[in-house]
């Protein structure tokens, strides 16, 4: 398996990239990738998002991932906002812990009685998205398939787990095939929900995703900037990990 | 569409609470209260909003202006009800109001222990704004003040999400007609809608409160059929947080409470103060 990935961010217009709360990693020797969308209405949540990225392309969570494996992260979370004292406000909106939307993919290659088997296998809570293309077409989407299901409340990883309940429902898996030519696109919300628009007018936005940073289709900044100041992406923390298949 | 502006340290909104200080508001609520007067329990719900809305706007860094406030007391006067650092200040950004509190108490609140039950936990009170109940209702100059600070804000942030306005209250205006007062405030408008003027009619009776009505329809005096038509239509985002709260909200509700007891003034504060996705 030969595979070339590649992550682009951007942060908020009038953000800095200090301010920049999303987050992604790759791990091409294990065939790991992630993407993390932390949430503005709560504190300390870029390093949540950071958190999970790593944690997941380090091998520390398994697939499917199950809420229990956040707890040394929790921890660790705990940790590192206590570092200095708190003035009120911050240590009120602390206990109200971080939050992020996850979205972790493995491919995989082995050999079986029917030859060569290649599987991916994905982990997600809330409004981050997987897509995989083949050929010209969508092959796979997931969790979300619209622009429909992208709203302000999506369901997402705390960093206590006060508000994450039970976790049922709260993360979900899939898995699928993969074959040599196909392409991953590890979305956040904004992006993910631009492209899924885009495909409902009859567009095929996987085309310019495919090219970003080539001469032909310019720097994902400008892209960025062309789709906000259309006021076709709302403006937010934007992340997009491609993963090609070269062989 | 209206009321979609992005709320951002670029293009910041403001918030204005008018509150009602005359000697009424020593009367207790009505249903369900307990024995607690009207202008503590109004303090308690404006100094529990102020913080909601600091916490809110607090990220890592500090506190993002993401509003500004300002919280104007009417009753043997009409003025800034700011009290400690601010007290004199008209408009205060969220920021100085998060760093400026006349003290902090210590209080509990109940939270989530994880496996479905209610647990105390400490938490730090800020308190902003004392209870007064002096005076008459002259609610008229009160709108007055908030339609020059609503003026002043919107010349200088023309396409902010628009100011919103939130009057509590328990009774009639002792200086005439407040409905031109409101007019004034309800036809100012920013690129991205008129301003929001809500009303919260506190009671002492024991009776059901209404909460944002869409007709005048079953109000039973012209005082609240009056700040019936004085409140501005909810924005349907905002409609759409009240049904999420298990409200019964329908077509042409108004942002307007009659009878409320403290839980609805709870509310409706919340829901008031929450316009749209911060940025």
């Amino acid at each position: 398996m030969v595979i070339d990935a590649k992550e682009f961010w951007l942060p908020k217009h009038g953000s800095t990239d200090a301010e920049y709360e999303d987050a992604s990693s790759i791990a091409l020797k294990d065939f790991r990738f992630a993407i993390a969308d932390g949430a503005t209405e709560a504190s300390f949540s870029g390093i949540w998002a950071r958190q999970l990225v790593r944690a997941f392309t380090g091998k520390k969570f398994s697939l499917p991932f199950q809420l229990e494996e956040l707890k040394p992260l929790q921890a660790r979370w705990q940790t590192i906002v206590h570092r200095h004292p708190l003035p009120w406000y911050a240590e009120e909106k602390v206990s109200n812990g971080a939050f992020a939307a996850f979205l972790g993919l493995e491919l995989s290659e082995e050999n079986g009685a029917d030859g060569l088997k290649r599987t991916w296998r994905a982990s997600a809570a809330g409004d981050t998205c997987l897509v995989q293309i083949r050929g010209n077409e969508i092959q796979n989407a997931f969790p979300y398939k619209d622009s429909a299901s992208f709203n302000n409340h999506p369901d997402l990883l705390g960093s206590t787990n006060i508000f994450n309940g039970t976790g049922e429902g709260l993360i979900s898996h899939q898995t699928g095939t993969w074959g040599c030519d196909d392409v991953f696109f590890l979305m956040t919300d904004a992006l993910a929900c631009w492209f899924f628009k885009s495909v409902e007018q009859g567009q095929e936005p996987w085309n310019i995703l495919r090219d970003l940073d080539t001469e032909a289709q310019g720097s994902f900044e400008d892209f960025v900037a062309g789709l906000r100041s259309a006021n076709v992406m709302k403006n937010d923390d934007v992340t997009l990990v491609r993963v090609d298949i070269l062989a | 569409m209206a009321y979609s502006a992005e709320i951002s340290r670029g293009n910041p909104s403001c918030f204005v609470f008018l509150i009602d200080q005359s000697g009424s508001m020593a009367d207790t609520f009505g249903a369900g209260e307990g024995n607690q007067k009207k202008a503590d329990g109004v303090a308690d719900a404006i100094n529990r909003m102020l913080q909601n809305l600091v916490i809110k706007c607090a990220k890592e860094e500090g506190i993002r202006d993401y509003f500004h406030v300002a919280v104007i007391g009417y009753g043997a006067q009409v003025g800034p009800a700011f009290s400690g650092a601010l007290a004199g200040k008209q408009i205060v950004p969220i920021s100085e109001v998060g760093n400026s509190p006349a003290r902090v108490e210590q209080r509990n609140k109940k939270v989530p222990d994880g496996a479905g039950g209610l647990v105390d936990q400490p938490v730090r009170f800020p308190i902003w704004f004392e209870p007064v109940a002096n005076g008459g209702t002259p609610m008229g100059q009160a709108l007055g003040q908030a339609k020059s600070i609503v003026e002043n804000w919107i010349a200088q942030h023309p396409n902010c999400f628009p100011p919103i306005v939130i009057n509590i209250t328990d009774g009639e205006a002792t200086d005439g007609d407040p409905t031109a007062s409101a007019d004034g405030i309800r036809n100012l408008k920013t690129s991205d809608g008129e301003v929001l003027l809500f009303n919260i009619h506190c009671s002492s009776q024991r009776t059901q409160p209404t909460v944002f009505p869409s007709s005048e329809a079953g109000l039973p005096d012209q005082y609240a059929q009056q700040l019936f038509r004085i409140s501005s239509a909810l924005p349907s985002g905002m409609a759409a947080t009240a049904r999420s709260e298990s409200l019964n909200v329908t077509e042409g509700a108004r942002g307007f409470v009659f009878n409320a007891g403290m839980v609805e003034v709870i509310k409706a504060l919340d829901i008031g103060t929450r316009p749209s996705a911060l940025r």
